[in-house]
């Protein structure tokens, strides 16, 4: 479902020219639960933003349902955000003025669905998070397990085909880490392709496919299941 | 002092910020400084004396409708009655009132002839009471005596003998010296001569907008006429008290006329100078609003820079930067932005008075009052920094290792 | 979405109130200040008569003194000799002609307890009535024949009728007027046009007079001239010599429909000059002057420097007004430049960003414009106080302001808004949303 080709990433400031991705392959398939692992400053949160379509490449190919991205303006970028890809952020970026409803509206807002479509679909991500008794609180009454909850439920609400996560535990505890990684599980295995940038070893082995940025390029390892670890969060989810 | 360098160069990296805030003090300062010259202007104007004894002075209108009105043996009547009054000092019958807006006007001319240079100069026809009822100055000369007074009929063109004149009416007749206009003749109507006999040394005619405002002439008549007006001057503080009773003993004493418009000079004063007044207190609150405008605007523009740069203040004060340090980077941040704007704004007072001069006449402007104004500026600037900056210098230096 | 917006602005202006408050402040205060000196400037040079102010002119001839112009910009005299006057009059050359004066008059009403009180009074000519299109309650004006034969008729105002024959049809009775009986022709319905455009020798916003009476009344000594009079030359004593005189202390109006019309009768009135050259009057150079209604108030500049002063201030306060607020918005926008990466994130785009902080900015528009109409309510109440009636019927709030007021607040804060929401939407999301 997505492809990348030859991708490269310049930036280029004043006289220096600093090469953030180059000759970057990658395939995904449906269903995939990737995860991304490399050194900080490896090029791991450019890879996101280009697959987000939050930032242009400089060159190469980069075909999403067979659309090639480079080929699209803001306006029709926007709108494949919205419908194909969900955020998840490690420090979750809810919207402060806004009260947990709102947020999750927010991308179905500009989805342009009708309010009984929009309210069934937020009571129920929210609800599906377990936070379906606080909807009216706002982000900041909320812990930070409970605000990444609340930004999966947004990230899940349109529908992707595809959320990409970004050290969605890097901010909360190895509890709360595991039960939202527990989550992001559930959900790939409801059909949800996952793309997780994550610097956590353990959490990248629960991954289906594990990549590794360095330098801007990309190599596929091996996933090394350690599966007392598994049990251990079966056991503990039971 | 600081990193001044620095301290710009931050200041750059947030162009627009700081020139929204230069062009608010820019414009702030360009209206301040000529507003507070209009005012200036208005207030000097307000403060002429009139030359009247203006607390102790009222004056009514005489309207007289009957047919069968002698009109010399009434004014003679009225002018009894109101002399005798306990508590008047003196009374006369007038054809203007000082700063009311209502007068005669006519040239003099120290040589007769058509085409010669003449002096306007307002014209108050009165008795030989004039002096002591309005309170008038004789700096020379002497005052009418009884036999000078003569009667004017209704379309009368001619004028009589004497005259006395005020001081700046005299310099006006004489640049040279003003004491020698005493005794000299001075034509009327271009040929008609009069004598001045004594110069006042002030008496202002009914038009305050004038430039010729301080040049009047006191002529030696009595009017029969159906529209005249009396002023009487009272003993201190019994004007109020006797408005109502000569307005009433006036009515009552011949049926043939209205006794109305019975008005004070204070109420004459504030309505000649109302607009003046009003104009005043428009722009006072015009410079006062708009001072705090700009003041808020740098107070919020202020907090917003602290709050975006919360991290780098921390980052600052661990670093070793004191509190005070802190303080005066964003009080030289202000000196600077402020610099800015009054330069623009001293450009654009001068502009606007350039403006103002052409299109309305009005006089230039002092560099004080620029010099006042940009001090001002400066002051709001640094007053409304004062809070967001201490607010800044509270920033804990332990946010610099907070992460998220 | 509109709805949407609106909710976000809505929660984002109270969220931020301080800032909000400051804002809103600011427009309410210029806006307020702009549309009182606004009012009064337009109130000041409104067309008192509309439909028909470009047929009606003001006469001028320059009969003034040869060694020195009436006025220093070389303008004629702004009224007529009594002489000149009546020949214009008589020769009846224009489709309606109205010689007219200002006056006033003592009316002693009937009855032993009444009591005389003084009008003010006009001195004009039948057509008066209707080249003015002056309205009436009762009867009509008088016709020309009673201007030729002199006849004592008068015209009240409503407020005059009231007081003297209790806002009875009076047409027909007589009143006594300065000692003399004048019969009631008609009673004139409220009418008080602002400017009084046909009189401003002595204030262009003076109240409409109580009584009118024919023109003839004046040399007749029946009632009693007022208003100015400018003389350059000497005059003889007596009244008669005044009448005779260089003095000019009449206005005159004529009724001309079309451009033909005006070009004859500008012509005629040049024969009439040249006329007089010739006997040794008008030494001046010929300066006939024809103006209509508003090229007459323009050029007799009946908006006051004050006023006209004042407005560009007050202009000059909403500028301010507006950087600030442009200042204050950016700074918010650019705060929120983290929301403004997520949204981008969530499938915003930039038009759906620039509408919806458009949006709020005239939200805040609007807030500041009722804020403002409230402002220019006061300011207009303040100025109506400080003035007292020198501007009587220049300070009200007509729903055209209104609707320009909310419009002018609108517009300064969607302009206003236009840079920092075009900012805003420029936000890099990427590097919004990585850490905060």
């Amino acid at each position: 479902m997505l492809t990348m080709n030859n991708i490269s990433k310049v930036f280029q400031t004043d006289e220096v020219q600093t090469h953030a991705l180059r000759d970057f392959h990658l395939k995904v398939n449906e269903g995939d639960f990737i995860s991304v692992t490399g050194p900080s400053g490896s090029g791991k949160t450019t890879f996101l933003n280009i697959a987000g379509l939050l930032e242009n490449f400089t060159s190469g190919t980069f075909m999403l349902d067979d659309i090639d991205i480079s080929k699209l303006n803001d306006r029709d970028r926007s709108k494949t955000r919205n419908e194909k890809i969900g955020f998840i952020f490690q420090s979750f970026n809810l919207i402060p003025d806004l009260n947990l409803y709102d947020n999750v509206d927010v991308p179905l807002r500009y989805q342009g669905l009708n309010a009984k479509e929009r309210k069934k679909r937020i009571v129920h991500h929210l609800e599906m998070v377990g936070l379906g008794s606080r909807m009216k609180h706002l982000p900041s009454q909320l812990s930070g397990g409970q605000q990444q909850r609340v930004a999966i439920a947004r990230a899940l609400a349109t529908n992707p085909r595809f959320l990409l996560a970004d050290e969605p535990t890097g901010n909360l505890d190895t509890q709360m880490a595991k039960s939202v990684m527990t989550l992001l599980e559930e959900i790939n295995q409801q059909g949800t392709t996952i793309i997780m940038v994550t610097h956590d070893d353990d959490l990248a082995n629960r991954a289906t496919r594990k990549i590794q940025i360095k330098d801007g390029r990309v190599s596929e390892l091996d996933v090394v299941r350690d599966n007392a670890e598994v049990n251990a969060t079966e056991q503990a989810i039971a | 002092m600081q990193e001044l360098g620095l301290i710009f160069r931050a200041l750059l990296r947030n162009k627009v910020g700081a020139l929204l805030i230069s062009l608010q003090i820019a414009l702030t300062l360009t209206i301040m400084v000529n507003a507070i010259f209009m005012m200036q202007q208005r207030s000097e104007q307000m403060l002429r004396p009139s030359g009247l004894d203006e607390a102790n002075i009222f004056y009514l209108s005489n309207t007289v409708f009957a047919q069968d009105y002698n009109q010399q043996v009434y004014l003679e009547d009225d002018l009894a009655l109101l002399r005798q009054t306990d508590g008047v000092v003196d009374a006369i019958q007038i054809n203007a009132i000082p700063m009311s807006g209502g007068g005669w006007s006519m040239g003099l001319q120290t040589e007769a002839g058509e085409g010669k240079d003449s002096t306007g100069v307002a014209v108050y026809m009165v008795d030989d009471h004039a002096i002591n009822t309005m309170g008038l100055e004789l700096l020379a000369g002497e005052n009418f005596s009884q036999t000078d007074i003569e009667w004017r009929a209704s379309s009368q063109n001619n004028w009589p003998a004497k005259t006395i004149i005020t001081k700046a009416m005299a310099l006006a007749l004489f640049p040279d010296d003003w004491q020698s206009a005493l005794g000299q003749t001075a034509y009327i109507n271009q040929a008609e001569p009069m004598q001045i006999t004594g110069i006042v040394k002030s008496l202002q005619a009914p038009w305050n907008g004038w430039s010729g405002v301080e040049r009047s002439m006191l002529v030696p008549y009595k009017m029969e006429t159906t529209g005249g007006r009396f002023m009487i001057r009272t003993e201190a503080g019994r004007r109020d008290e006797l408005m109502p009773i000569i307005e009433k003993a006036l009515s009552e004493s011949n049926k043939g006329r209205i006794i109305r418009r019975v008005t004070t000079m204070d109420d004459t004063r504030e309505r000649s100078y109302r607009a003046h007044n009003a104009v005043n207190k428009i722009l006072t609150s015009v410079i006062a609003v708009l001072t705090l405008i700009t003041g808020f605007g740098i107070v919020g523009l202020a907090m917003f820079s602290i709050n975006r740069r919360t991290k780098q203040i921390g980052t600052r004060r661990a670093l070793g930067a004191t509190r005070g340090q802190i303080i005066s980077f964003f009080m030289i941040e202000n000196l600077m932005i402020s610099s800015f704007g009054v330069l623009l704004g001293v450009g654009g007072a001068i502009g606007l008075n350039i403006w103002l001069v052409s299109t309305f006449s009005m006089a230039p402007i002092t560099p004080g009052l620029i010099i006042m104004g940009v001090i001002v500026l400066y002051l709001v600037g640094q007053v409304a920094v004062l809070y967001p900056a201490r607010k800044a210098a509270k920033i804990s230096p332990a946010i610099a290792t907070r992460t998220a | 979405m509109f709805t949407y917006y609106l909710r976000l602005a809505w929660i984002s202006i109270i969220k931020h109130w301080g800032l909000s408050l400051v804002m809103i402040t600011a427009i309410g205060l210029g806006i307020g200040a702009s549309m009182t000196t606004v009012t009064v400037n337009y109130l000041m040079s409104a067309n008192p008569i509309p439909h028909k102010s470009s047929q009606l002119y003001n006469v001028q001839l320059d009969s003034w003194d040869v060694n020195e112009p009436y006025n220093d910009d070389g303008s004629p005299p702004e009224q007529l000799t009594y002489g000149d006057g009546t020949y214009l009059m008589n020769a009846k050359k224009a489709f309606r002609q109205n010689i007219q004066a200002q006056a006033n008059a003592v009316i002693e009403p009937e009855g032993d307890d009444a009591l005389p009180f003084m009008v003010t009074a006009r001195a004009n000519s039948a057509d008066f009535f209707t080249m003015f299109d002056v309205p009436f309650l009762y009867g009509s004006g008088w016709d020309a024949s009673s201007d030729d034969n002199k006849q004592q008729v008068v015209v009240l105002n409503n407020e005059t009728n009231q007081r003297v024959f209790g806002g009875e049809n009076s047409v027909g009775k007589n009143i006594k007027i300065g000692g003399n009986y004048f019969k009631v022709v008609g009673v004139i319905d409220y009418w008080d046009p602002k400017p009084r455009f046909y009189d401003i020798s002595t204030g262009a916003f003076n109240d409409s007079e109580e009584i009118f009476v024919p023109f003839s009344m004046i040399a007749e000594e029946k009632i009693g001239r007022s208003g100015n009079t400018n003389c350059w030359k000497p005059s003889g004593d007596g009244f008669q010599a005044f009448l005779n005189s260089e003095c000019v202390w009449l206005q005159f109006w004529v009724e001309l429909p079309n451009a033909q019309a005006k070009e004859e009768y500008m012509s005629f009135l040049g024969a009439y000059v040249e006329q007089q050259k010739a006997l040794g009057r008008f030494e001046r150079p010929i300066n006939n002057r024809l103006n209509n209604v508003m090229e007459w108030l323009e050029q007799q500049q009946v908006v006051a420097d004050d006023a006209i002063m004042m407005m560009t201030m007050s202009f000059m306060f909403l500028l301010v007004c507006l950087l600030n607020t442009v200042g204050l918005l950016l700074a918010k926008f650019i705060g929120k430049a983290p929301e403004i990466g997520l949204r981008q994130a969530l499938g915003a785009s930039r038009r759906t960003l620039f509408a919806q902080y458009i949006i709020e900015s005239a939200c805040i528009g609007i807030a500041g414009g009722l804020l403002g109409l409230v402002f220019a309510w006061l300011g207009l109440q303040g100025i109506a106080s400080l003035y007292g009636d020198m501007l009587k019927g220049l300070t009200g709030l007509d729903s055209t302001m209104i609707v320009s007021a909310i419009g002018l607040a609108i517009l300064t804060s969607i302009f206003a808004g236009l840079y920092p929401t075009w900012r805003a939407c420029n936000v890099q999301p990427s590097q919004q949303l990585k850490s905060q």
